[in-house]
């Protein structure tokens, strides 16, 4: 694949400045490593995503609980949930803009919106699912109220909590992007609006290299585990 | 307190110190039966209209028995263990335990379900050890138990396997274990052998018996195969159907340990058995087509090829 990049850019089909050779996208990852713009970027996205990712799953888990708990809740704060779980996250931000200004809460903000509704909706799906023999099981053996649900209901439910977790994360991704391709301070979409606004080919490749490569890492090394282990222990794949 | 100056001199001895409280309670231990039920019914509403699950139902059940419940298919046998559980609660009468009305679930009354119930997520030990941290019992002590309980049903190499990868005996096994392990005073056992293969099975009758020849549990154990109901118990219950009430009672009596083979627990089953056909009929007769009949003389049923020497 490389290589077919390279060849293609060397018989320069199209200017290079709208189609660098892998080359040149590589030296301008080293460039921006070393004089730590890369870094910076990356460091204040990750920053707020993780800060705005781990109020979504929290928030989310807790209000999933409630809403698969409770009836009236269901009815009420449920259908609101499922409703706004059609608006794209994005369009929270001028909300946020408005309500926080220019800064980093209004990212982490919109951060929360995309990935919480979507943790929300499967914790309580999983909930809702517990067969229940489990829980009539566990009552039988003396659990009641808190200890049922932490022991029972919630290691239950935990598979579709940790998909749901799962797709909140890349959720939360997207929002943040998309939130700082707009209105961005220091951060990898703005990196990429820079590289646009500079006309820097190489550079707009390399930021959108290290969004996907930050995206797989996180996939692959949280949550591929996480849902591997699982997996394994309820015998849902072989091997 | 007449009854008390009657008895005999060593009893009146050994009351002379004793508060009056405790008093009664001695005398008392023989007349409470361990369980009992009376007068208990239990409806469902579903929409075709009421559904009387069990009607009037009394049951006295002594300590350390063993008692087997028969019965067509929606007789409300899981209801009755279901309401001993404490898991439902009766429309009218009361179930007691030990004399006390059962108000809930509690440790005491512990169910074996025919789907066993154990937690996927857990290893076989702590599925043991799971009713012990319910009840808070220290760390330690809980794995001391818990292995006492997987050595007593002969399952100690597997305690560190997730359930799914133990075998359908394995698994009722485990659940006997997590049963046992919380000391109950009653076991309830629904259906629990149901799925598994015959010989299996055998091995489980054999050592539930002995199990339960060593820790003297009380236990009602629900199952729709009349042999294993001769075999295990000691009082088998044959319930009607619509509504589910006690029709007739068998008192089995066998040396243990009893096997399915034994002759004369094939005569009790056969009884038993003539006694639960009709209300298995009766129930077929409800589901079934109308032109449905049972007990007419077929003939003999035979393949068509046969010329019985036509063509010679």
């Amino acid at each position: 694949m490389i290589i077919t990049w390279e060849v293609a850019s060397e018989l320069s089909l199209w200017p290079s400045f709208l189609f660098p050779s892998p080359v040149e996208v590589l030296q301008t990852l080293v460039q921006g490593f070393s004089d730590k713009t890369f870094v910076l970027g990356i460091a204040a996205s990750l920053r707020r995503i993780l800060i705005g990712y781990f109020i979504s799953v929290f928030a989310g888990v807790l209000l999933g609980l409630a809403i698969g708990r409770n009836r009236f809740l269901k009815e009420t704060v449920g259908s609101l949930i499922l409703g706004l779980q059609t608006l794209p996250s994005v369009c929270w931000l001028p909300l946020a803009l408005l309500w926080f200004g220019l800064n980093d809460s209004a990212m982490v903000f919109v951060v929360i919106m995309g990935a919480m509704l979507s943790i929300t909706i499967a914790t309580e799906t999983g909930i809702r699912n517990v067969p229940p023999l489990l829980l009539r099981a566990g009552r039988n053996m003396g659990a009641g109220g808190v200890q049922l649900l932490l022991e029972v209901a919630i290691p239950a439910a935990l598979p579709s909590i940790i998909s749901g977790m799962k797709q909140g994360w890349s959720f939360a991704w997207r929002s943040l992007m998309a939130g700082e391709l707009l209105y961005g301070s220091v951060g990898l979409g703005n990196l990429l609006m820079v590289g646009r606004e500079l006309n820097e080919m190489s550079q707009v490749l390399a930021v959108m290299l290290i969004i996907v490569l930050i995206g797989l890492c996180v996939d692959h090394l949280v949550f591929a585990i996480l849902e591997g282990k699982m997996r394994r222990r309820w015998g849902l794949e072989t091997g | 307190m007449r009854l008390v100056r009657r008895s005999t001199p060593e009893c009146r001895a050994c009351q002379g110190g004793q508060p009056r409280s405790m008093r009664s309670t001695i005398l008392g231990v023989s007349a409470v039966p361990k369980l009992s039920l009376r007068n208990v019914s239990k409806n469902f509403h579903t929409k075709t209209g009421k559904f009387n699950a069990i009607q009037d139902l009394n049951l006295e059940v002594k300590a350390g028995e063993f008692i087997c419940i028969v019965g067509p298919s929606g007789c409300g046998k899981s209801t009755v263990l279901n309401i001993i559980a404490g898991l439902e609660r009766p429309d009218e009468g009361v179930a007691s335990l030990n004399g006390k009305p059962i108000r809930g679930p509690g440790r005491d009354r512990l169910v074996i379900f025919q789907e066993l119930a154990l937690f996927p997520w857990l290893t076989a030990i702590k599925n043991v050890e799971f009713g012990l941290r319910m009840a808070g019992v220290a760390k330690r002590e809980r794995e001391e138990r818990a292995m006492h309980f997987l050595k007593m049903v002969h399952l100690t190499r597997f305690r560190h396997s997730y359930i799914h990868e133990l075998s359908g005996g394995m698994k009722q096994r485990v659940a006997l274990a997590r049963a046992l392990a919380i000391d109950p005073e009653i076991l309830l056992m629904d259906e629990p052998f149901a799925a598994l293969d015959a010989q299996t099975r055998d091995i489980l009758h054999e050592e539930l018996q002995e199990i339960w020849a060593t820790t003297r549990k009380t236990i009602i154990f629900v199952t729709h195969n009349v042999r294993e109901a001769a075999c295990l118990g000691d009082r088998v219950l044959v319930f009607s159907t619509h509504p589910g009430r006690i029709k007739k009672e068998f008192q089995i009596e066998s040396l243990r340990p009893r096997h399915l083979e034994d002759p004369n627990l094939i005569v009790y089953a056969k009884t038993i058995l003539a006694e639960l056909k009709v209300e298995v009929e009766k129930v077929a007769q409800e589901e079934l087509d109308y032109d449905w009949r049972t007990g007419q003389k077929r003939p003999v049923l035979h393949p068509g090829d046969h010329h019985l020497g036509s063509g010679i």
